[in-house]
């Protein structure tokens, strides 16, 4: 790992953690945005531009502002202590299933960019996609080709559930308008 | 509607986004308009372009851009994205083929435009004005008068039965 990703794996976890601890719930709504930002330079640095570029407009942006929104119209509990009183059951919950993770699940994940990794080991696969979407598609992005043109059918299901999301949003809150 | 409680005019603020938003929107019908060639998308675009409304509105109140924008356009947006894909992919059956099947389409580059056409006047439609309506929505949340009537409906059955009222006021 190289000094950069060692920084941005260390900012992940103490916004993460800090994300979790934070009394104030303004605090925690920051401090998750900081986190998403993190996590969107994580994955330009591995090389996932599409998925870094919606972890910040949804995540960093659309959701914080969201949230924002939500503590403006709620109340705000006032308070004089920094941190959450510490759950110890919970803590006990989640750090078994960290420990189970770390120990055994995360040793099982090949390296980024081994040849052992799936996406190397089934060249059929990746390859067929890397090497013939510009002839069959005429898109240089495997990712938009896949998502439109390969996979369109699955696409076309995701667009409808984020309609239905807007739909189900109106029905929550009794309205029959957006603006 | 009490979300313009909340409003303070910060000149700060509002200089930020009357500077930053031709960019932003800029840059995303960029993600938008070149996602099939670079990074991007309709979805990523789609989200910029929404996210311009939210700035605009945080930094003007949210009220005022709520008249300003037409709740037809944001409605338009998110139903006629659904359609506009959905026609692009019943066109091609239509002319005999399968859901989506590009190449059957009577344009130029039928796959590259077909492509463009459902992440541009589909995917990026959809998000854009969903991004848009949930910031909206929220901002006016539930207010009481709306649920008032269902509330007395409740209560009053309630007080009849009181083990089993609940359960059929809110059938």
């Amino acid at each position: 790992m190289t000094p950069l990703e060692v920084a941005l794996i260390a900012f992940v976890l103490v916004t993460a953690l800090a994300t979790a601890l934070f009394r104030d719930v303004l605090s925690a709504i920051i401090v998750f945005g900081a986190y998403s930002l993190g996590m969107a330079i994580i994955y330009t640095v591995l090389l996932a531009p599409d998925v870094a570029m919606t972890e910040a407009a949804i995540s960093a942006g659309v959701t914080t502002i969201l949230l924002l929104l939500t503590i403006a119209k709620t109340v705000r509990p006032s308070t004089d202590a920094l941190f959450e009183s510490v759950n110890v059951p919970a803590v006990l919950t989640v750090g078994a299933f960290a420990l189970v993770f770390g120990a055994a699940v995360l040793p099982a994940i090949p390296a980024i960019g081994a040849e052992s990794a799936p996406v190397w080991s089934n060249p059929e696969v990746t390859q067929y996609y890397l090497e013939n979407t510009y002839a069959e598609t005429g898109v240089q992005n495997t990712v938009a080709a896949v998502l439109a043109a390969y996979r369109g059918f699955d696409t076309f299901g995701e667009a409808v559930v984020v309609f239905g999301a807007a739909v189900a949003v109106l029905l929550v809150l009794d309205r029959e308008v957006f603006a | 509607m009490s979300a313009g409680d909340s409003y303070t005019e910060s000149q700060v603020i509002m200089s930020t986004v009357k500077i930053v938003t031709p960019f932003v929107l800029t840059y995303g019908l960029f993600i938008t308009f070149h996602g099939a060639d670079a990074p991007g998308g309709g979805f990523q675009g789609g989200a910029v372009i929404g996210v311009v409304v939210l700035m605009l509105a945080f930094a003007f109140g949210i009220e005022p851009t709520r008249e300003w924008l037409d709740n037809r356009v944001v409605t338009g947006l998110i139903a006629g994205g659904v359609l506009a894909f959905g026609a692009i992919g019943l066109a091609s059956m239509l002319l005999g083929g399968a859901f989506l099947q590009y190449e059957l389409l009577p344009i130029h580059h039928p796959s590259r435009y077909g492509i463009e056409g459902i992440e541009i006047l589909g995917i990026a439609a959809i998000v854009s004005g969903t991004v848009i309506g949930l910031f909206f929505a929220t901002a006016a949340g539930f207010t009481a008068d709306a649920f008032a009537p269902s509330d007395e409906r409740i209560e009053t059955q309630r007080d009849d039965r009181p083990r089993t009222g609940r359960t059929e006021g809110e059938e």
